[in-house]
C-alpha cells in the first residue's frame, strides 16, 4: 500500500509538471485578450469562434484565450468573467447571455479599466448599458423577424421552432421574431428539444406526426438542425417541409445543397471572434476605435454561392 | 481512570506504541490537507503573477470554493449517515425558481418567497428521506428520480408562468428586504475601504464605481459557508446527534438495536442537504439577480467529489466536515486557478480526475491505519 | 430459590404458514448462566428476538419479576433491562470504542447554549469499564475495527452491564472466535454472572456451553426438548438432543466421538 501511495504521488507530480509545461507555452508577446462564452463544452458551433479567435490572435500578435462554463451554467460564467478581470487582461470579449447575471461582473471589469466588447448574445443597447466599447453580432429578434418575413413571402403560415437551449432567452428571441414575422402566435410552436441528438430527432418526429399541418420548421443551430435533418429524412418530409435554420455547419450546408433546407441564416461567428480581437489590439496600441456597433449578420445562405461556405464550414464559416 | 493510561505495566505488550507525531498526522482530513498544500504550491509556482493571489483573485476562487463548501457540508453529513442525495443540483434550480416566481412574478415580499423556498426544500428533503426509509431502496435511485422530477418541475413552472426559463429582476424585488440581505449582502465594507485607502487592494479606475475598492466586503455566501462548516463540524464531532449520524451510517441495524433513532437521523440529514442546496440557491439568486431553470447542473457530483476528496467513505459511517470543506477548497482553487494559470480549460477535468484519484487512494490508506480495516 | 428475572411460557411464533416456535418455555435467575442450545434453524434466533422485543410472540406470556410484560419494540425490552449482544451487529468498526460504548445513550454536558457530548466522562467511564473486563485500551478513541473479535464482544458486554442490564442475551458470542479469545469471552461471562446478572448464552457448541452454563435448554425444530441443570447431564447427551436423532449418534461413532 505504501509503495502504491508513493508511486501515485510520483505520477501526480509528473502530471502537474506536464500541465505546468502546457501552461508555460501559452505565454507570448503582445496583448492578452480573453474571450468568455456561455456555451457548454458540448456545443460544437463555438469551434468557429475558437478558430477565428486564434487566427486573429496570430495575425495581430496578441495572446488570446477562450473560456467557457463547462455545463453552460451562466452563474459559473459570471465567475469566469470575474476571474478574467482579476487576471488583468488587455481586453475581454464576452456575451450577454443573461444580462441580470452578467452585467455586474462585466461592469466591474469595465470599472477596473478593462475594455470589453460584447459579442453574439445581447443587444447593442444592453452592451452600451454595461459600458462595453461596442457590440458585434446579430441582433437575434431582428434576425428572426427577417427570417419570418421571408418565410411569409414564401407562403408559410405555421411552424415548429426546435429550441435546444430553452435556458437562453436571447436565443429564444429568434423564435419570437420568426413568429412575429409570420404574423402568428408563438404559442406551443416552440419545443424544448434538449441537447441530445436522438432525443431531438424523436421529439421533432413526434411533433410533426401530432401536428401534420405544420408548414415549416425552424432550428436554432447545428445542435438542433442536424437531428432535424435526420428526422425529416426518416419520415419522408425532407424537401417538402419548409426548413430554415440559424447558423451553419457541415450537415446544414449539405442540407442546403440537397434541398432539405431552404436557407440558413449565417451570423458569421467568425467575425464575432476575429473582429473584436483586431479592434481591441488596435484600440490598445493606437487608441483607434470604430464609431459604431458591427452587425456580423444576418446573411441568408441559399443553394447559390455555397462553395466558400462549404469549403470552410465548421472551421471558419 | 488515569491510572489505566499512565501505568505502563498494565499495557498489552502486543499493542504497538504510536508516536505522538504519527497520531497527530493520521486523521481523516490528512488527505485533503496534503491536497490543499499540493494545489497551492502548484499554483504559486505557475500562476503567481497572474492576479490569482491578488485580493480579487482570492475573492474569486474563495467564492467558488464557498459555493462548493455549502453543498458539500450537507452532502458530507448525509454521506456519513450512509445515504446520497443526487437531487442537490436540481434542488438548487428548483429553489431559485421558487424565489424568483414568488417575488418577481407574483409580487410577494422577498422574505416570504425565501421562507417558502426553504419550506418547500425541507419538505422535498423529508420526502426523499421518507421514501428511502420506507421503501428500503438505495437512496441513489430515489434521489436520482428526484433529480429528474425537480428539474422537470423547475422548467415547467418557469415556462408555464412566464414563458421563459430565466426570471430576472430579483435584485430589484429584494431591495431593502431584511431576509434577502442575509443571503445577498456583504459585510465589513468599511474594512475594505480602509484596505483600499492604504493601498493593500486596488480601486476601480473608471465607470460609475470609480474610487471604490475592487473588493467591497465579504459576501454573505462566504459567511454562510463558514457558519455551516462550523455548525456541522460541532454537530458531528461534539454532540449526541453527531454520534447518531456516525452510527446510522456505520451500521444502521446495530445502531437501531442500541436505541439510535436511525430513520429520524437519516430523514433529518436529507432535509439538511436540501437546506444547504437552498442556501446555495438563495445566495446565487440574490447575487446575480435572476433564477434560471438550468442552474445547479451537475452540482450534486461536485458536492460528492468534494466530500470524497475530504476523506469520507462512500459507504457511510466515516468522514469529516473539515475534510469536505478542504475538498471544496481544492475543487474551487483548481477550477478557477487553471484559468489563471492559462491552462487549456478542457484539461480541468483531467486535473480534477487526477486529484480525485490521488485523494481517494491516500484516504483509503489513512483510513486503514485508523480503523484497522484489512 | 429466588424468583426468576424473566420467565417465558409456551412462546409460539408463526411467520405466515411457518411455525418457527411451537411452545418454548425458559426462565433465567439472577446470577445464572442459562445456555440455549440448538442446531441452525432450531429457532434460537427467533426466540431471543422475541425475548429482546424485536418480534412479538403469536402466543404465550412473558413475565418479569412476577408481572406479565408486553414488549412493543426493542426499545421497550432494553428499558426493562434486557440487553442483547448480537453476533455480527454488536459494534460499528469504523467508530471509536467510546462512541460505540455510549451509542444511543450519550452523556451530555451543557456548553453555552448547546448540549454537547461529555467526552471526558465518556472516555473515562469507557476505559474504566473495559479495564474491569480485563481489556486495557491504548486510548478510548481508537476505532473498534482495531480490536480483536473477542475484545469487540467484551466491549458490547461491558456496555450492556454498565447500562444496568438485568438479563444479558449473548447471541453466539464465541462462534467466530479463536481458542484464546473464546476463553476471554467465557471469563467475561463469568464476571458478569457474579454481578447477579442473568445471562442467556446462545451457542451450538456444547463445550463452550458446559464451560460456563448453570442450566441448559435445548431447542429443536421450534420446541424445547427440556432443561437440565449443570451436573445432571453429560455433554454427549446434549449433543445428541441438539442433533435430534440417531444419525448423528451413528456418525459420532464412526468419527470417534469428536463431533
Amino acid at each position: 500500500m505504501k509503495g502504491l501511495l508513493r508511486r501515485t504521488i510520483g505520477v501526480a507530480m509528473g502530471t502537474l509538471i506536464a500541465v505546468a509545461g502546457v501552461a508555460g507555452t501559452a505565454w507570448a508577446e503582445g496583448e492578452k485578450i480573453i474571450l468568455v462564452s456561455h456555451a457548454p463544452d458540448s456545443d460544437s458551433w463555438w469551434n468557429t469562434i475558437k478558430n477565428g479567435l486564434a487566427l486573429a490572435g496570430d495575425q495581430v500578435g496578441a495572446e488570446v484565450e477562450y473560456r467557457n462554463p463547462p455545463t453552460g451554467d451562466i452563474a459559473d460564467m459570471a465567475r469566469i468573467i470575474e476571474q478574467s478581470a482579476a487576471s488583468n487582461p488587455d481586453g475581454i470579449i464576452t456575451t450577454l447571455a443573461d444580462p441580470d447575471v452578467l452585467s455586474g461582473p462585466i461592469q466591474n471589469a469595465v470599472a477596473k479599466g478593462i475594455p470589453v466588447i460584447i459579442i453574439n448574445s445581447g443587444t447593442p443597447e444592453q452592451a452600451a448599458e454595461v459600458g462595453a466599447l461596442m457590440y458585434i453580432g446579430q441582433p437575434e429578434y431582428d434576425a428572426g423577424l427577417a427570417a419570418g418575413q421571408r418565410a411569409k413571402r414564401d407562403g408559410i403560415g405555421s411552424f415548429l421552432c426546435v429550441n435546444h437551449v430553452v435556458s437562453n432567452p436571447v436565443v429564444g428571441e429568434r423564435c419570437r421574431g420568426f413568429a412575429d414575422g409570420l404574423g402568428v402566435e408563438l404559442g406551443s410552436s416552440m419545443i424544448d428539444s434538449g441537447q441530445d441528438p436522438a432525443e431531438i430527432k424523436n421529439k421533432v418526429k413526434a411533433y410533426l406526426s401530432a401536428n401534420p399541418d405544420t408548414q415549416a420548421v425552424l432550428t436554432l443551430g447545428p445542435t438542433s438542425a442536424d437531428p432535424t435533418i435526420e428526422a425529416l429524412k426518416e419520415n419522408g418530409m425532407a424537401g417538402d417541409l419548409y426548413f430554415g435554420t440559424f447558423d451553419l455547419g457541415t450537415e446544414i450546408v449539405k442540407g442546403i445543397k440537397d434541398g432539405t433546407i431552404q436557407w440558413g441564416i449565417d451570423q458569421q461567428p467568425f467575425l464575432q471572434a476575429y473582429l473584436p480581437v483586431i479592434v481591441l489590439a488596435n484600440y490598445k496600441r493606437y487608441g483607434v476605435l470604430p464609431g459604431n456597433n458591427i452587425n456580423s449578420g444576418p446573411g441568408f445562405v441559399t443553394k447559390d454561392a455555397l462553395a466558400k461556405v462549404e469549403e470552410f464550414a465548421g472551421e471558419y464559416r | 481512570m488515569s491510572e489505566a493510561t499512565t501505568n505502563t505495566a498494565d499495557k498489552d505488550e502486543r499493542i504497538k506504541e504510536i508516536s505522538r507525531f504519527r497520531k497527530a498526522m493520521i486523521r481523516p482530513e490528512l488527505g485533503s490537507i496534503c491536497g490543499v498544500i499540493l494545489v497551492f504550491v502548484f499554483f504559486l509556482l505557475v500562476a503567481r503573477d497572474s492576479g490569482m493571489f491578488s485580493a480579487e483573485g482570492v475573492m474569486n476562487w474563495g467564492l467558488v470554493s464557498a459555493q462548493f463548501a455549502i453543498i458539500a457540508v450537507g452532502a458530507c453529513l448525509l454521506m456519513i449517515a450512509g445515504e446520497f442525495d443526487l437531487s442537490v443540483g436540481s434542488m438548487i434550480g428548483f429553489s431559485g425558481i421558487i424565489i424568483a416566481l414568488m417575488s418577481v412574478t407574483y409580487g410577494f415580499p422577498m422574505w416570504i418567497a425565501i421562507l417558502t423556498a426553504f419550506a418547500v426544500a425541507l419538505f422535498v428533503g423529508y420526502i426523499n428521506g421518507y421514501l428511502v426509509i420506507k421503501t428500503g431502496l438505495p437512496s441513489f435511485i430515489v434521489t436520482l428520480a428526484f433529480l429528474y422530477i425537480l428539474r422537470g418541475l423547475t422548467i415547467f413552472a418557469a415556462i408555464a408562468t412566464t414563458n421563459k426559463t430565466i426570471i430576472g429582476g430579483v435584485r430589484d424585488a429584494a431591495e431593502g428586504d431584511w431576509l434577502a440581505s442575509l443571503f445577498g449582502g456583504k459585510i465589513f465594507y468599511g474594512f475594505f475601504v480602509w484596505l483600499a485607502d492604504i493601498g493593500v487592494i486596488g480601486k476601480f479606475v473608471a465607470g460609475n464605481r470609480a474610487g471604490e475598492p475592487v473588493i467591497d466586503g465579504i459576501p454573505m455566501l462566504i459567511v454562510w459557508a463558514i457558519a455551516l462548516i462550523i455548525f456541522a463540524h460541532i454537530l458531528l464531532t461534539r454532540t449526541q446527534f453527531g454520534n447518531w449520524i456516525y452510527a446510522s451510517g456505520g451500521n444502521a441495524q446495530a445502531a437501531s438495536y442500541s436505541g439510535v433513532p436511525v430513520n429520524r437521523v437519516k430523514i433529518l440529514m436529507f432535509m439538511f442537504t436540501a437546506f444547504c442546496a437552498t442556501v446555495f440557491a438563495t445566495c446565487q439568486v440574490m447575487e446575480f439577480g435572476s433564477a434560471a431553470a438550468d442552474r445547479g447542473l451537475l452540482k450534486e457530483f461536485e458536492a460528492i467529489i468534494s466530500v470524497v476528496i475530504g476523506g469520507a467513505l462512500l459507504t457511510g459511517g466515516y468522514g469529516s466536515v473539515i475534510g469536505a470543506a478542504l475538498g471544496a477548497l481544492i475543487f474551487g482553487v483548481v477550477q478557477q486557478g487553471l484559468f489563471f494559470a492559462n491552462v487549456e480549460s478542457s484539461l480541468f477535468r483531467v486535473f480534477l480526475g487526477a486529484i480525485l484519484l490521488l485523494a481517494v487512494i491516500l484516504n483509503t490508506y489513512i483510513r486503514r491505519i485508523i480503523t484497522g480495516e484489512r | 430459590m429466588t424468583e426468576p428475572l424473566i420467565e417465558l411460557r409456551d412462546i409460539e411464533k408463526h411467520f405466515g404458514a411457518v411455525i418457527a416456535l411451537a411452545g418454548v418455555s425458559l426462565s433465567v435467575y439472577p446470577g445464572e448462566c442459562h445456555c440455549l442450545l440448538g442446531d441452525n434453524g432450531a429457532g434460537k434466533s427467533t426466540f431471543i428476538k422475541t425475548m429482546a422485543g424485536v418480534h412479538k410472540p403469536t402466543k404465550g406470556q412473558i413475565f418479569m419479576g412476577g408481572q406479565e410484560v408486553f414488549f412493543n419494540s426493542a426499545r421497550d425490552a432494553i428499558e426493562a433491562g434486557i440487553a442483547t449482544v448480537y453476533q455480527d451487529l454488536a459494534m460499528i468498526p469504523l467508530m471509536s470504542v467510546t462512541r460505540n460504548f455510549w451509542m444511543g445513550r450519550e452523556p451530555k454536558r451543557r456548553v453555552g447554549l448547546i448540549n454537547v457530548m461529555d467526552f471526558d466522562k465518556a472516555n473515562g467511564v469507557t476505559m474504566e469499564e473495559m479495564k474491569k473486563m480485563g481489556i486495557n485500551l491504548r486510548e478510548p478513541d481508537q476505532a473498534v475495527g482495531t480490536l480483536s473479535g473477542g475484545e469487540r464482544q467484551t466491549v458490547a458486554i461491558a456496555r450492556a452491564v454498565y447500562f444496568g442490564a438485568k438479563v444479558l442475551i449473548l447471541d453466539e458470542p464465541t462462534s467466530a472466535l479463536g481458542v484464546r479469545q473464546t476463553s476471554n469471552v467465557l471469563a467475561t461471562i463469568d464476571k458478569v454472572r457474579k454481578k447477579g446478572i442473568g445471562v442467556v448464552f446462545i451457542s451450538h457448541n456444547v463445550r463452550h456451553a458446559m464451560a460456563v452454563g448453570d442450566r441448559f435448554t435445548v431447542l429443536n425444530r421450534g420446541q424445547t426438548l427440556g432443561t437440565a441443570k449443570r451436573g445432571e447431564i453429560e455433554p454427549e447427551a446434549l449433543q445428541e438432543m441438539m442433533a435430534g436423532g440417531q444419525e448423528l449418534a451413528e456418525l459420532e461413532g464412526s468419527l470417534g466421538g469428536t463431533v
